[in-house]
């Protein structure tokens, strides 16, 4: 007869978090909601590569000579921020099928009298009609000077300032706090639900009988959260990982430096985020039996998420107004908050502490009071547990 | 000697417990009886932690039972309690490990208890896949892996077929043997009868019967004697000093007798009539001592112990 060893407080611990782990890495429903959240990175991802390939590649072809032209063109197209290619096309039919074909975006035939004429395949990009408008009517005006007898004029370049340069990469920072915020409100919800179901599959199956006869109600929830949370932890930096790395292989941010510290902050802020959540959820689960009931009692938790949402959404416009200011203090709201203000530039390091520090102690708070609420309700398997019937139980 | 000493419990105005208390050798079956409601399910729950008592203790080798304890304990609850979609192999072996197996015995003792209680080709299902009563092998299989030194058991039979019943049976007869005390609650009273060395009767919140069969049947029903006399003429033995007459049928009768009757005499009586046809104590069943204690609770009598 082996005599078993006692496991620890830890390794109870261990045990809990890895069979949470173990099992929610085969559900289905985690696969397919990290695939989608994945998905929806890369399409980000994606969707500012194909703007920032769209935009400034602009390829004329022409029919006919060129060759004052092309310089006109390419002199055009600068000033309205297009890099232009010119190419030669043999004819109007050539012009066609490089139109067809994707190669050109618009053909330029001139020459054979009359007003020179642009093809385009479906509809005229204004760039692209500037652009060519610009050249072609720069060089008559030259081309009528020079009849006149006037020399062309040298006409002054206007030059540009940048008064406020920092406006720029503070846009882009928010756009990826704001990709970076999506992500993180759907973890928690995601995680959060983890949590509330896992906690109710245990009361109505019954087994947490057996469970808390081998270790305490604050084991078991301490292995649940923390379990869950490594899972959601490894899933929100395999999703930023691979959000950098797909946006610094495409060149699509301009300050790498500032992405990789954005998507540090939101990191971060998921795991405070988490910890009140978690717990939250937890202790709003174990008042309930069924999974039927779930619903009635983790719904005011997930509207206090959806709001919280919404407002990261809008202070993403007014980072500095008071609704964004007095939200990204409120434990709660502020993980979804605050890390678009920070984007922003809108809070100050001090505004940053204030609001971890009261996440911190309504982690505290919540863990205290959700553990006890927890160990109060978890044996309670009949009906629907009164808070305040929990609270008041005798614990183990 | 696995103790339970004194267990007071009230839930609310509800005393659920009054002094519950029986003891359990090593290597010995208990059988826990008693109505439904009366406290069965909270006593056993005291013991594993889940209930705590207001008064009272329980105690395996004179220790008080606590969380490391506990850990050494099997314990199959009355509402059965697995993971559904967990596979059978897995759970057997998460549930020996949280009793403190490291994962290389775990996963071993678990492929031997699963293979033993015939779910070897059911391994990989999960729970929910399995009929009733393999759950209930399973459940089974999560109490015994991690070679407990006790079982405490909450209906172990209830929903089983008579051949789960009796591998059940000899299951546990295996772990007796081995020198484990198992405690078992069950409705089943011929079952009790048949397997227990000893044998609770718990009414009204306390023991009122404690003891082996046996001892039960001696000093909680009486002295019953069956004597069949063909040839006697109806009322043969109202006469007899010490004796009442329970039942007379055609010569068929049950007779009473008051401690210190001979029985020695009534045979003479007996024969005095003429041919006897039976002359035997009658053990009345379990069943019928449990209506009988549990019908009339009187002054709770602590008979063994």
């Amino acid at each position: 007869m082996t005599a078993p060893g006692t496991p620890g407080s830890a390794a109870l611990v261990r045990l809990v978090a890895g069979r949470e782990v173990s099992t929610r890495i085969r559900d289905k429903t985690f696969l397919i909601s990290s695939a989608v959240i994945l998905l929806l990175v890369l399409g980000a991802v994606a969707f500012q590569v194909v703007i920032a390939s769209g935009a400034g590649k602009v390829t004329v072809g022409v029919v006919g000579d060129r060759s004052a032209l092309q310089p006109a063109l390419q002199a055009e197209g600068k000033a309205v921020g297009a890099d232009v290619t010119v190419v030669g096309l043999a004819g109007e039919a050539a012009a066609r099928t490089a139109l067809a074909a994707g190669d050109v975006d618009g053909a330029l035939v001139v020459g054979s009298g009359g007003a020179p004429r642009l093809l385009v395949e479906r509809k005229a990009d204004p760039q692209l009609t500037a652009t060519v408008q610009g050249a072609v009517g720069q060089l008559a005006i030259g081309r009528q000077l020079a009849q006149a007898g006037i020399d062309p004029l040298d006409v002054p370049q206007v030059g540009v300032t940048v008064v406020n340069p920092g406006t720029d990469p503070t846009g882009e920072r928010t756009g990826i706090a704001i990709v970076g915020i999506i992500v993180l409100y759907t973890l928690l919800i995601l995680m959060g639900q983890f949590v509330a179901q896992g906690v109710v599959e245990e009361k109505s199956t019954r087994v947490v009988e057996l469970l808390l006869s081998t270790m305490r109600p604050w084991q078991l929830l301490a292995g649940k959260i923390i379990g869950l949370g490594l899972l959601g932890l490894a899933q929100i930096v395999a999703i930023s990982v691979v959000g950098i790395s797909g946006a610094l292989l495409f060149d699509v941010v301009s300050l790498p430096g500032q992405l990789i510290g954005t998507v540090l902050t939101v990191v971060a802020w998921f795991v405070l985020g988490y910890a009140f959540y978690a717990a939250v959820f937890a202790a709003a689960a174990s008042l309930v039996s069924r999974q039927e009931d779930l619903a009635s009692v983790i719904t005011p938790m997930t509207v206090l998420l959806v709001i919280g949402f919404f407002i990261a959404l809008q202070s993403a416009g007014d980072p500095s107004g008071s609704l964004a200011t007095v939200t990204s203090y409120i434990p709660g709201l502020s993980p979804l908050v605050m890390p678009v203000r920070m984007a922003a530039g809108a809070a100050a390091w001090w505004e940053v502490v204030l609001a971890v520090v009261l996440m911190l102690v309504a982690i505290a708070l919540v863990v205290r009071l959700g553990g006890r609420i927890y160990a109060g309700a978890l044996l309670r398997t009949s009906g629907k547990t009164k808070i305040r019937e929990a609270l008041r139980a005798e614990r183990l | 000697m696995l103790e339970f000493d004194g267990l007071h419990k009230s839930f609310g105005d509800n005393h659920v417990l009054d002094g519950v208390g029986f003891t359990v050798a090593p290597g010995t079956m208990f059988g826990f009886c008693g109505s439904n409601g009366a406290g069965k399910t909270t006593t056993m729950r005291i013991a594993m932690g889940l209930v705590r008592p207001d008064a009272g203790a329980v105690r395996w080798q004179g220790h008080h039972l606590d969380q490391e304890i506990r850990r050494r304990i099997g314990y199959m609850p009355e509402e059965r309690g697995l993971y559904p979609k967990m596979k059978v192999g897995e759970q057997v072996t998460y549930f020996a490990r949280l009793h403190g197996l490291d994962a290389a015995a775990a996963a071993r003792a678990s492929e031997e208890w699963v293979s033993r209680l015939g779910l070897g080709e059911r391994r990989g299902d999960p729970v929910e896949k399995l009929s009733l009563g393999n759950q209930q092998r399973v459940q089974l299989a999560a109490a015994l892996v991690s070679r407990p030194e006790v079982l405490i058991l909450d209906e172990p039979f209830s929903g089983l077929d008579p051949v789960g019943v009796d591998s059940l049976a000899e299951g546990l007869l295996d772990q007796v043997r081995q020198g484990v005390p198992v405690v078992f609650s069950s409705h089943q009273l011929d079952l009790v009868e048949r397997l227990c060395d000893s044998v609770g009767i718990l009414a009204g919140g306390s023991m009122v019967a404690t003891g082996t069969v046996e001892e039960l049947r001696r000093r909680e029903a009486g002295r019953l004697l069956r004597v069949v006399v063909p040839d006697a003429a109806h009322g043969w033995a109202a006469g007899l000093p010490g004796v009442r007459v329970v039942s007379e049928q055609a010569g068929d009768t049950l007779l009473e007798l008051a401690p210190g009757t001979d029985d020695q005499s009534v045979l003479a009586a007996a024969l005095r009539t003429g041919r006897v046809r039976h002359f035997a104590w009658r053990e009345p069943t379990l069943v019928e001592l449990f209506r009988e204690v549990v019908a009339a609770p009187g002054a709770p009598e602590a008979v063994a112990s």
